[in-house]
């Protein structure tokens, strides 16, 4: 597995806000996308959309519900088309399979198209050792892999990167002359990879879908590098978690609606590619060999959780980032992981466990915009807030997120709470203390209050170091109940 | 099956002992995280309630493409409209012709204005009804046909594709919905003429359209029912130019695949 970072949250994201060239890469996330994504909903109608996002949903549901039977047909399938299925426990399991089959065969060069689990396993380096070349396709993967960084967006890897950067990058690593017009960029990677692809004696790619009842892996995209990775080798390898069997084809109909229009706003990918089995004896061309290799690497704790079983209902849409008002402003690669923004908060803590990623539950305001946009409807504040939970309450003192003072505060004012008595005589001792402080704010019931930036008391500081306070009213609510309120009601 | 092996190791193939997990235990700890009890037989539960879809048989599919045939029937001239609309705005240069001479002469002045000198081209039975070689061989194009029924061999046939200025072909489904074609590689039809020369023509017939991905996936699921349980290896949806937005979010069409495709729709 890469490198897991997620518990460097904290300073990587305030670092991350800091970045200027980032702030204007993230700016694109919100106009770009999400502007692209609501326009296709509105062409559809909402109605017709929440229709989908219902169907696509109880799909999901079911299938997890029924994992073994749904894997067990796939598996039936794929071999009946001549296909081989291999099951992979974790990404050391995964990553001996494909080294296998790739020594096996004498695999010289591997191109590969987008597959976050790969990204998961960390594959490259695995095959690298064993002197394979290993060429990833998708332009923005490609611009990474020259880059030696990792993606920081689910469905557009290079968010992060400027033109500037590419053309460096393409300078440097390519021998190309320094140019950052765009077309000309893509026109010089379509080029040095058109070789590769005729080279290579094996096609990595991912599955956005795998339909069980025929055993056909689907993959959704827009470049082509799909269509030659899974055309041009003698050799396939499809790697994909285990999450993403369907039932039958006719399923496809409502996941190949939302999926583009959730990710960029296409009405569909410029392709959509179904592979069943290796190429046939009168095809004219095509792999010999196709493998399928379906992935657990965590997953099956996913299942087991019926709180958070629903994460693995996620189609990798990227609707959820795209919207986050916490990912755009801190980017991708401050989730420390493969899976950023609100949905990897959530699974990044279920698949590299809650000690390491405890921070990334935080990183949300709960506002609930990535549940609306999520095409299959997943709850993900629920799930965060139930990872908060957890990370509150943990028996195992690594995995709890928050600081003993404030586990303390927290405490307190629970206490306070409580008891009506002490709630007001405590509110009455910080109507005093907000008067006596320096640099707070004057007390006002107006709607445009000041708020308070900073506590100069030795717990409440470290509270709004990343926080701000309002101040206490004049009078609580209790008070003006008393006062004006329930004398109206009475009257 | 495939998983014949009584201590259910390489479960995946009989003749290589592969690294990964066997199958029977892989399902079981799934069975299990699941919080059900582990199968008698040996083979999963199918679900109590099952899935509705995989309960139709072949008689309920056959009975749904007579309503559909019907139904395409009777709104082809609408459907061609709304597919024609549908295809330009997915980045298609449309051109809609009548009748099989006016697709050859379409075909042909569209080689002269791209420039073309080398195509490959599919066999398909579109060229039989429309045989566009001839006129195009005539302006001195080289054509290079992959003729169904010869192997042409596999090296070979690639050098021509690579080289290929245009790369033509027939479509097996065209959809509304989407502005798609839906092409399924075969003998005949390499996978890689439609994605590798930097222009792909497809030529398409009226009957070829429906209306949406509903009724392509009825058809293809009726297909794979009535031959037995097979799919063919590939299908691919088409939806105008190859496309990136990678860098910056702009949109550059022809990364890998074709940056122009056009479209000759023979009413």
């Amino acid at each position: 597995m890469p490198e897991v970072k997620t518990s460097q949250f904290v300073t990587a994201s305030a670092a991350a806000m800091l970045d200027p060239k980032l702030r204007r890469a993230l700016d694109r996330v919100g106009v770009g996308f999400d502007v692209a994504r609501r326009s296709a909903i509105s062409e559809v109608t909402e109605e017709a959309w929440e229709e989908w996002r219902e169907e696509a949903r109880s799909i999901k549901i079911h299938t997890l519900d029924h994992l073994d039977y749904y894997l067990e047909l796939l598996h039936d399938n794929v071999t009946a088309a001549g296909g081989q299925v291999h099951f992979a426990a974790d990404a050391a399991e995964a990553n001996a399979i494909v080294s296998h089959l790739a020594q096996n065969r004498g695999v010289k060069v591997a191109t590969k198209s987008k597959s976050m689990v790969s990204e998961e396993l960390e594959l490259n380096p695995v095959l690298e050792s064993l002197g394979i070349e290993v060429y990833e396709t998708d332009l923005g993967e490609y611009i990474i892999q020259l880059a030696g960084e990792t993606p920081s967006h689910l469905v557009a890897p290079a968010l992060h990167k400027s033109k500037e950067d590419v053309a460096e990058l393409f300078a440097a690593k390519l021998g190309l002359p320094y140019d950052e017009d765009i077309e000309r960029m893509a026109a010089a990677a379509r080029t040095a990879l058109r070789d590769k692809f005729m080279q290579a004696d094996l096609g990595i790619s991912g599955a956005n879908f795998v339909v069980a009842e025929t055993g056909t892996l689907v993959i959704v995209t827009n470049e082509g590098n799909g269509r030659l990775c899974t055309s041009a080798p003698r050799m396939h390898i499809g790697i994909t978690g285990m999450e993403k069997v369907i039932p039958s084809m006719q399923d496809l109909a409502i996941f190949l609606r939302l999926l583009p229009r959730s990710a960029t706003g296409q009405r569909i990918s410029s392709y959509v590619s179904m592979v069943t089995g290796p190429r046939r004896e009168d095809d004219e061309d095509g792999p010999e060999e196709f493998h399928l290799i379906l992935v657990d690497n965590g997953r099956s704790r996913m299942l087991r959780d019926p709180k958070l079983r629903e994460a693995l209902y996620c189609i990798r849409c990227g609707a959820c980032l795209n919207i986050c008002p916490v990912y755009q402003r801190v980017g991708g690669h401050a989730y420390g992981w493969v899976y950023p923004g609100p949905i990897g908060a959530v699974v990044s803590p279920m698949l590299t466990g809650l000690k390491e990623s405890k921070s990334l539950p935080q990183a949300s305001s709960l506002c609930g915009a990535c549940r609306e946009a999520c095409p299959v409807k997943i709850n993900i504040p629920r799930m965060l807030l139930e990872l908060r939970h957890r990370t509150a309450e943990s028996e195992n003192p690594q995995e709890r997120a928050s600081s003993r003072s404030e586990r303390f505060l927290a405490g307190a004012y629970a206490r306070l709470m409580r008891t009506p008595g002490r709630m007001a005589l405590a509110a009455r001792i910080g109507r005093i203390a907000q008067r006596l402080l320096p640099g707070m704010p004057k007390p006002s019931s107006s709607k445009n209050r000041s708020w308070i930036s900073r506590v100069p008391l030795p717990l409440l500081s470290r509270w709004t170091r990343a926080r701000d306070l309002p101040p206490l009213p004049s009078k609580s609510f209790r008070q003006v109940w008393q006062d004006e309120l329930s004398e109206d009601t009475r009257g | 099956m495939a998983d014949s092996r009584p201590d259910g190791k390489a479960a995946n193939d009989g003749n290589e002992n592969l690294p990964g997990r066997p199958k029977a235990e892989f399902l079981r700890s799934v069975r299990e995280a699941l919080g059900r009890p582990p199968s008698g037989s040996g083979r999963a539960v199918p679900p109590a309630q099952p899935y509705h879809r995989l309960e139709e048989t072949l008689p309920h599919l056959e009975a749904q493409a007579v309503e559909l045939e019907a139904r395409l029937r009777e709104n082809r001239p609408l459907l061609l409209d709304s597919f024609a609309e549908m295809a330009a705005r997915g980045g298609w240069n449309v051109h809609r012709v009548s009748g099989v001479e006016a697709a050859i002469g379409r075909v042909d002045s569209l080689m002269s204005e791209l420039g073309a000198a080398r195509i490959v081209r599919s066999g398909q039975p579109v060229f039989d009804d429309a045989p566009v070689d001839n006129a195009l061989e005539g302006r001195g194009i080289q054509v290079t046909a992959i003729v169904q029924g010869e192997r042409a061999e596999r090296a070979q046939l690639r050098q021509e594709i690579r080289r290929a200025d245009v790369g033509l072909t027939g479509t097996d489904y065209a959809l509304a919905e989407t502005g798609s074609l839906v092409i399924m590689p075969r003998r005949g039809l390499s996978r890689l003429v439609s994605l590798v020369p930097p222009v792909h023509v497809a030529l398409v017939r009226p009957e070829e359209v429906l209306e949406s991905l509903h009724d392509l996936f009825l058809l293809r699921r009726l297909e794979y029912h009535r031959r037995g349980g097979e799919m063919g290896s590939y299908l691919n949806f088409i939806t105008g130019p190859s496309r990136t937005a990678d860098i910056e979010m702009t949109i550059v069409q022809g990364v890998h695949g074709p940056k122009t495709v056009h479209l000759v729709l023979i009413e």
